[in-house]
């Protein structure tokens, strides 16, 4: 049965419409503990005293713990997210500073939120209550918000071992770009902002720590999308081996960013320290403040080009405000220099990027990490080149864009992962001219300005993107059939709504013969697979996709091979369908998966995964507007979406990848913005203040695949769950300006909220008017 | 602080519930740690996301910002209430599932309840009001495509147009 491609309904849907998920908060264990962080107020002071008497004396608090009682263990953590190789440390002239961010604040605080104590009580609200009650004594500091003003001479510093507050740096050069810039006829360049924002999935984090028992490890349940990697830290944490813990992940109410937070490594401390399970869950106001904060920052760009408009170089300069911490070293800005030149032929280039701190929430990466600022930049320098030269942006991306013959295409740099960055496949030129067919672009452009007059301006804008996916460094699965003769999936790639259970189900499902929906499915769970990757970079339906399949297919060899003897038959001529093993052509005679798994040997294979590098997907977004003049409120009015994922495994669930991913790109370019004031408080503690966008903001979408397989894994799948974020605020800010151009306003600020456009408007308008008083 | 209990009488899913409670506890609480009702989900506690939102006499509400003792002697419809265990899915479930309206599920219990409501009060509702309507929900991993799908073809099935 074909079931690879095919939008089969979804497995798991069924409990989670019932009401019978099992998110963090849904766990229960008996004896738990309820914890909750006292947080620094604020942005950056010293810490004089902590005083829990009065805390400790409350009802129901079990303790109190602070830097001092953090005794056996590391008190901070220091190892870097990801580690790079040395060839392209030298390659791309990097620099890496220390990474430290202490699990309980000792002596000082950088940011507001950071976690100063962890109490814990016999239940929530008395954990609470008690909280006030912790005195901590503070001295506070005058903080540093402003990145710019971070990496200027004299400046505080934000941690004494990282001078000039910068934390890691790159220098990337390809081509002679120098020369390229100055022998080229024209340029356009701004600076541009992109705002802060936050990952917000509805569930908060959460993590529960369960004291190790006799047969049980010291195990931690966390909302993670890294079970394995958690694990590793953990270890390192509590100094223990890795095979002294567990870590599993629960169902998951979205993540939409990775990462290691104090909290699941307090809860395993605690509950070793108490001897009883200790549950921590975050609530709205901690993860607004304290989670999966992204995106932020300033860029320089220019970008020289001919009067016939081919483009010859891109130079970028990028100020990533990283927060107090640097968790993830050169990720995003990396990933913004990996991605800037987008889908265009671009052969000189120079991009510096800074990653610097100040008093604020550590940045992450989150969904897009760093695509949608790449993307945006070059969006809005390109549409900028197109005013410039007095031709429609659509012409001028055709004439720049890769074509189909030059792929694969060494960009001339290495990737992150240490291996030459090749565009592998796709085809740009088509998939522009689809999304501009699917649109009537055209039809659009010539009656958008009979449209023109009233107050609402209609704008038409382009997007297009590239998104490396599939990022290693490995994954496992295992597929086996049990005793009763069920097929059981396990890999290390858990879901928080991708669809796992569905798509990898498909993948293993065709390969065994075997409808998906009788595949048992297990996900995150240290304590089914001793080594896993996790969920994070558009990687699992290329890399759990990828393994799932290697295992499927030893376990079908493996499976034949049995059949072959019992049924005296060689194996080619045997067929599975439905579970049965039987000669071609006799459906008469037959062996079921479960008589072959009583035979005595295990009917197992597991496999391992490691992607030679990423692989690229890519997407063409257009986008239109209706902008209000007076209120500056932007309406989207039609979206179209081309995308190649490459091989599609399940095209429901892709779209519905996209579908959200647009969704996210919409918040992130007109309403998403964690504001801090100079203080370095954050202003944007709700989502009464920080604003997602809601079914009212998000347009009907239209989306094409037009696929062009990768050949750098069995499958051909490339990553599909980020990319669609990739393009919105590029397509919209383009839409926006076009819908303006009367007035000739540029939009180099992420979000664009009725406020700053009505600036820009204002402005525009004044100008507009001194020029005609001048004539 | 006082801990103090109140009896309250509720009807929850059909079944007539008594239920001590402190006077802080909240619906969601309620429903949650002592009926075992883990399906009303909450992401927010401060009445914006509606991923706690249940029916009270009908009508949706905001299970996070309402006291356990403000359901006395009213009636409340979860998730849970929609479709017995073993039982086909209740029709705007199906649509859900139909329609690939949901993924991680953690909003899902609010726009069902949401999506009876408003299928209930304006069963010739022109679809193009769906998407205010369903403002009152935060999603965010299906961008609503599929949930203004599946609403669309609920009211579409209703007004046969």
């Amino acid at each position: 049965m074909k079931q690879v491609g095919e939008a089969l309904p979804r497995r798991e849907d069924g409990r989670l419409l019932r009401g019978r998920a099992r998110y963090m908060a849904d766990l229960a264990f008996d004896d738990s503990l309820d914890a909750i962080v006292v947080r620094s107020p604020f942005a950056r002071a010293r810490i004089l005293s902590i005083d829990a008497s009065a805390a400790l004396a409350a009802d129901g608090v079990v303790a109190v713990l602070t830097a001092d009682d953090l005794v056996g263990v590391e008190p901070a953590l220091t190892r870097q997210f990801y580690s790079l190789t040395p060839a392209f440390i030298e390659r791309h002239q990097v620099f890496l500073g220390p990474y430290r961010e202490p699990v309980l604040a000792r002596d000082r605080v950088s940011r507001m939120g950071e976690p100063v104590a962890f109490l814990i009580a016999t239940d929530r609200r008395a954990a609470e209550d008690a909280a006030e009650l912790v005195e901590v004594d503070y001295e506070p500091l005058d903080p540093i918000v402003d990145p710019l003003r971070a990496i200027a001479p004299g400046s505080d510093l934000v941690v004494s071992d990282v001078p000039g507050n910068i934390q890691a740096s790159f220098h990337i050069i390809v081509g002679d770009p120098t020369s390229a810039v100055e022998a080229a006829e024209r340029k356009v360049s701004g600076r541009f902002r992109i705002g802060r924002s936050v990952g917000s999935p509805i569930e908060t984090r959460g993590a529960v720590g369960i004291p190790a028992t006799g047969s049980e490890p010291l195990t931690v349940w966390s909302s993670t999308q890294i079970p394995h990697i958690l694990r590793a830290y953990l270890a390192e944490f509590l100094r223990c081996p890795e095979e002294d813990l567990r870590v599993a992940a629960p169902d998951m109410g979205g993540s939409f960013g990775g990462g290691i937070y104090a909290e699941e490594l307090l809860v395993a401390f605690a509950a070793r320290l108490l001897g009883q399970p200790v549950r921590w869950l975050e609530d709205r106001r901690e993860n607004l403040a304290n989670a999966r904060h992204s995106r932020d920052q300033i860029i320089d760009a220019l970008l020289a080009y001919d009067t016939s408009g081919s483009f010859r170089a891109l130079e970028m300069h990028i100020v990533q405000d990283c927060g107090s911490a640097n968790l993830f070293g050169l990720t995003l800005p990396f990933n913004i220099a990996s991605h800037a030149r987008g889908q265009f032929a671009i052969d000189h280039f120079d991009v510096t990027g800074l990653c610097v701190l100040t008093n604020k929430t550590r940045n992450t990466p989150v969904r897009g990490a760093g695509r949608p600022e790449a993307t945006f930049v070059l969006d809005r320098l390109v549409d900028m080149a197109a005013t410039d030269l007095g031709i429609d942006p659509a012409d001028l991306r055709h004439r720049n864009l890769i074509p189909a013959r030059e792929m694969p295409r060494d960009m001339g740099m290495l990737y992150r992962d240490g291996a030459p960055m090749v565009y592998d496949s796709g085809d740009f030129p088509d998939q522009l001219r689809t999304a501009l067919e699917a649109f009537d672009y055209w039809g659009k452009r010539r009656r958008q300005d009979e449209a023109a007059g009233s107050n609402l301006a209609l704008g038409i804008g382009v997007s297009s993107h590239v998104e490396a996916t599939g990022l290693g460094p490995h994954e496992t699965a295992r597929v086996e059939i049990d005793d009763s003769g069920t097929v059981v999936l396990t890999c290390g790639s858990n879901p928080h709504g991708q669809s796992h259970a569905t798509t990898l189900a498909q993948v293993a499902g065709e390969t065994l013969g075997i409808r998906y929906d009788r595949i048992e499915t297990r996900f995150g769970d240290t304590g089914l697979l001793e080594r896993g990757g996790g969920t994070f970079g558009s990687r699992s339906a290329v890399t759990a996709g990828a393994v799932v399949h290697g295992a499927s297919v030893e376990l079908r060899r493996r499976i034949l091979d049995l059949a072959s003897e019992m049924l005296e038959c060689d194996p080619a001529d045997l067929i599975i369908r439905d579970g049965y093993v039987s000669p071609r052509g006799v459906p008469g005679i037959s062996v079921s998966f479960a008589e072959l798994a009583t035979g005595g040997a295990p009917l197992r294979a597991e496999d391992e995964f490691v992607p030679p590098t990423v692989t690229l997907g890519s997407g063409t977004h257009i986008a239109s507007v209706a902008v209000d003049r007076e209120t500056g409120v932007v309406n989207l009015t039609g979206y179209v979406v081309v995308d190649d994922c490459g091989t599609v495994l399940n095209p429901m669930v892709v779209d519905g990848q996209q579908h959200g991913g647009v969704a996210h790109g919409i918040g992130n370019a007109l309403l998403e913005e964690a504001v801090y004031d100079e203080g370095g408080q954050l202003l944007s503690g709700t989502f009464i203040d920080y604003l997602l966008p809601t079914a009212a903001d998000v347009p009907d979408i239209e989306i094409i695949h037009r696929p062009h397989p990768t050949p750098l894994n069995t499958l051909g799948v490339k990553g599909a769950g980020e990319g669609s974020t990739a393009s919105a605020p590029g397509a919209i800010a383009n839409a926006v300006v076009d819908a303006l151009r009367p007035l000739r306003i540029e939009i180099n600020e992420l979000p664009i909220t009725p406020q700053r456009l009505v600036e820009l408007i204002r402005a525009a308008e004044a100008e507009q008017v001194e020029g005609l008083a001048g004539n | 602080m006082t801990r103090d209990l109140h009896s309250i009488v509720l009807n929850v899913n059909g079944d007539e519930v008594t239920v001590r409670v402190e006077a802080r506890q909240t619906l969601a609480g309620m429903l949650r740690d002592q009926l075992g009702l883990t399906g009303t989900n909450l992401g927010c506690e401060h009445g914006v996301c509606g991923a706690c939102t249940v029916l009270l006499g009908g009508r949706t509400a905001r299970s996070c910002t309402l006291l356990a003792v403000q359901a006395n002697g009213r009636s409340v419809t979860t998730v849970e209430g929609l479709a017995a265990d073993g039982d086909p899915l209740h029709p705007v479930q199906q649509a859900f599932a139909d329609h690939h309206a949901l993924q991680c599920g953690f909003c899902t219990p609010g726009f069902l309840l949401t999506t009876i409501e408003y299928l209930d009060e304006e069963p010739e509702a022109d679809p193009d009001s769906i998407r205010e309507r369903l403002s009152a929900n935060l999603c965010r991993c299906t961008g609503y495509h599929n949930i203004v799908a599946a609403v669309k073809d609920l009211l579409e099935r209703r007004t046969g147009r």
